[in-house]
């Protein structure tokens, strides 16, 4: 099973939202990643077909999509960012539903969805109506019903947006059981996400993919690159200003500041191990810096 | 399969309910009101209502079956003899009118029949009554059907209508299948139910608003994201959608219709169904008993049902939200009902007789046709024609503008 994605572009009138993107990808968990406005969404929607590129092809095993039709859609499950549900609907009758759109027969619609709701824990809400649903329960059904059809290209979108940390870990779980033997795309800014389940890791920036490596050395161009100082607060300041922080942390009186840097920040300071954290920060680091000022002014 | 979910979408929604219970209860008034309005007069006055109906009946058992040449005569005689006794005779100014016992008794208890009778001796533009009984020479026999076909073949003629040699062949050759002498008898809930047709315009315009989110409630719930990259999205899943609210609406009409036609039927009976049209004007040319005059409305009805569906998928797959299938629907369903025909000859008027409210009532009695080359088609058939056409066309690009739908 392949996934080719040629010269892919998409555009909103003025705004490239996508531009030309090539990647193959096989079966594996690809964390991708990309500060708001990347351009993550547009490019699921067009593997999913619900976004027609502006030019470039999508390819499955080297055909094309269109051409596939309702071959391809047979090997694709997604989650998107934003989805709705059939309120009036149960759990279940919105599973039977999607399963008959996906094309199962009645049975093994009828034993799929009894499998993924035990799996997404929730049995004891499937017949209750979605309307009574929490925002983590609706999280769950959404995921549930991506993987109905068991599916070769499983997109998932921001799928751990809104959770609470608890069951953002075993969503996390769950993601990564149900990844085995598929290509996995699932989009995040969140980088704890994926640091532990991804096995490629993809990023965009503004519609470009900017790096596809594997997890074990993708943080590799930054050796050397992060480090730590323990300065005092009114130099964390003055820090910040200049470096991309990667986190900041108070002990007695001083300030623990570690940074991406090209070259030493400071004498003081000492190399640090890099993680995924600092790569994304180095590659949005004008963009992040900004919000980390909002929520914690120094 | 997927049919029972999407029919399940629009049952579950609880505004559906509420639509088709208001719209029932809208219709069962509406079909209600002839019967609540119903008056009859003897000579103590009104009879209303439900007593009407059935005082009516009773008096209904004494019409003749058949007008025969010989009954007419005579019952033209017998009229003729009243108006010579001065003290039966009414004036108002500008005509004559039978009163007191000469109207109770010989006039009163058949009066829909004299003025059938009556009409078909008038000139084209003429409206009358009995009393023009009074003055038609009848001394060597009526010759009502030959004064009925002359009417006929007049208002044919008449340079207003515009008919070309074609047209008026097509009607005269439909007029002699008329079989004569007349059958007659009591007709009132089959001419009360083929005048009523457009009030059924409600109905659909309520099932067209439960059928509108079809797709743009998908696009507006942002369901569509979910269900167009499943297998069937785009092609399967289009089809039930599309047979689901063609069910739906065909479904939920119908009760319309039996309530609507229930109400007539219970009340006024279901009697003379088998009697021709002509029983109520002898100018209508269809050879139809009320009963086929009756199936033939309501297969019109239909097919306009059925192409105000499609155009209602149609703007439902176009749209963002259901909401604005509305407005768009409304008008095209109900702006024709402001516009008044002047005439049934012209451009103008030969569209509004087509258009959704105009072509939902039968208009049996004015030779309304339409020519293309030497074929003639009148109403029923230019009718059927149109609404199939629109309800076929309409589809393929409803289901083209889902399939492609940016879910953005
Ligand atoms: N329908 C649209 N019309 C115009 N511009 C759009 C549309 N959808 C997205 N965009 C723009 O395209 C760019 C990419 O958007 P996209 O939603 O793909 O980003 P993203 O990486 O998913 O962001 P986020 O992390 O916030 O979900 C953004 O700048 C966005 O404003
Ligand atoms: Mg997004």
């Amino acid at each position: 099973m392949e996934l080719q994605l040629q010269n892919l572009s998409k555009q909103y009138g003025e705004k490239r939202a996508v531009q030309r993107l090539n990647a193959r990808l096989t079966p594996g968990v690809y964390g991708l990643l990309g500060a708001n406005g990347a351009g993550k969404t547009t490019l699921m929607r067009m593997i999913c077909g619900l976004l027609k590129p502006t030019s470039g092809a999508i390819l499955l095993n080297e055909a094309a999509m269109e051409e596939l039709g309702e071959q391809y859609y047979t090997h694709l499950g997604y989650m998107p960012q934003d989805f709705g549900f059939y309120p009036e609907f149960t759990g279940r009758e919105f599973m039977l539903y999607m399963a008959a759109v996906k094309g199962l027969d009645k049975k093994r619609a009828k034993s799929r969805s009894q499998k993924l709701f035990s799996m997404v824990n929730l049995q004891e809400a499937a017949d209750k109506k979605i309307k009574t649903y929490s925002g983590g329960m609706k999280q769950r059904l959404g995921i549930a019903q991506a993987v109905l059809n068991n599916p070769a290209i499983l997109i998932l979108d921001e799928p751990t947006a809104g959770l609470d940390p608890k069951e953002r870990v075993s969503f996390r779980n769950l993601i990564s059981q149900l990844s085995r033997n598929r290509i996995v795309i699932l989009s995040t800014h969140i980088v704890s996400d994926v640091s532990c389940i991804a096995d490629t890791i993809l990023m965009m920036k503004q519609g470009r993919l900017l790096l596809q490596e594997p997890m074990d050395t993708v943080t590799d161009s930054i050796r050397g690159k992060v480090w730590e100082v323990l300065v005092s607060e009114r130099q964390a300041v003055e820090y910040s200003r200049r470096f991309p922080i990667v986190n900041l942390h108070h002990e007695k009186g001083k300030v623990r500041l570690r940074m991406v840097s090209e070259t030493m920040p400071a004498a003081e300071g000492r190399a640090a191990e890099p993680d995924l954290e600092d790569l994304f920060l180095y590659h949005f680091g004008n963009q992040t810096q900004e919000e980390m000022e909002d929520v914690d002014p120094i | 399969m997927l049919i029972q979910y999407e029919l399940l979408k629009l049952l579950r929604k609880k505004f559906t309910l509420i639509l088709m219970a208001v719209s029932l209860a809208l219709t069962a008034f509406l079909f209600g009101l002839p019967v609540m309005q119903y008056q009859i007069y003897d000579e103590n006055g009104v009879i209303k209502g439900m007593e009407g109906i059935r005082y009516e009946k009773e008096q209904a058992v004494k019409l003749p079956t058949f007008l025969t040449e010989e009954y007419i005569a005579k019952t033209v005689h017998q009229v003729q003899g009243l108006f010579q006794n001065p003290h039966n005779v009414g004036y108002d100014g500008n005509e004559q009118f039978l009163i007191g016992e000469a109207y109770w008794k010989y006039i009163a208890p058949r009066e829909n029949l004299l003025n059938t009778i009556a009409k078909a001796y008038d000139n084209p533009g003429e409206h009358s009554g009995y009393n023009k009984l009074a003055d038609i020479d009848a001394a060597e026999g009526a010759k009502f059907y030959q004064a009925a076909e002359s009417k006929r073949e007049a208002l044919l003629e008449d340079p207003a209508r515009r008919m070309t040699a074609q047209q008026k062949a097509y009607w005269s050759s439909m007029a002699a299948k008329v079989s004569t002498p007349l059958k007659y008898g009591y007709y009132q809930g089959w001419e009360t139910l083929i005048s009523s047709f457009e009030l059924l315009m409600f109905a659909i315009l309520s099932i067209c608003i439960v059928i509108a989110p079809v797709f743009a409630g998908e696009y507006q719930a942002g369901t569509d994201a979910l269900i167009l990259p499943a297998k069937y999205g785009k092609t399967k899943l289009v089809t039930a959608k599309i047979r689901s609210a063609f069910l739906f609406g065909a479904l939920a009409f119908t009760l319309h219709i039996i309530i609507a036609f229930g109400i007539l039927l219970t009340t006024f009976g279901t009697d003379g169904w088998e009697l021709p049209l002509q029983a109520a004007n002898m100018t209508i040319p269809y050879d139809f008993t009320f009963l086929q005059a009756a199936l033939a409305g309501l297969g019109v009805l239909y097919l306009i049902l059925f192409a105000a569906i499609s155009l209602t998928l149609l703007l439902s797959s176009k749209m963002k939200t259901p909401y604005l299938v509305l407005p768009v629907l409304a008008a095209v369903l109900f702006v024709p009902m402001f516009l008044t025909p002047d005439g049934t000859t012209g451009i103008y008027n030969q569209l509004l007789f087509l258009l959704p409210y105009r072509a939902a009532m039968p208009e049996l009695g004015k030779y309304i046709s339409y020519q293309f080359g030497s074929l003639v088609l009148d109403a029923f058939a230019a009718r059927t024609f149109l609404y199939v056409i629109l309800t076929v066309i309409m589809l393929p690009f409803a289901r083209r503008s889902f399939k492609k739908h940016q879910a953005a």
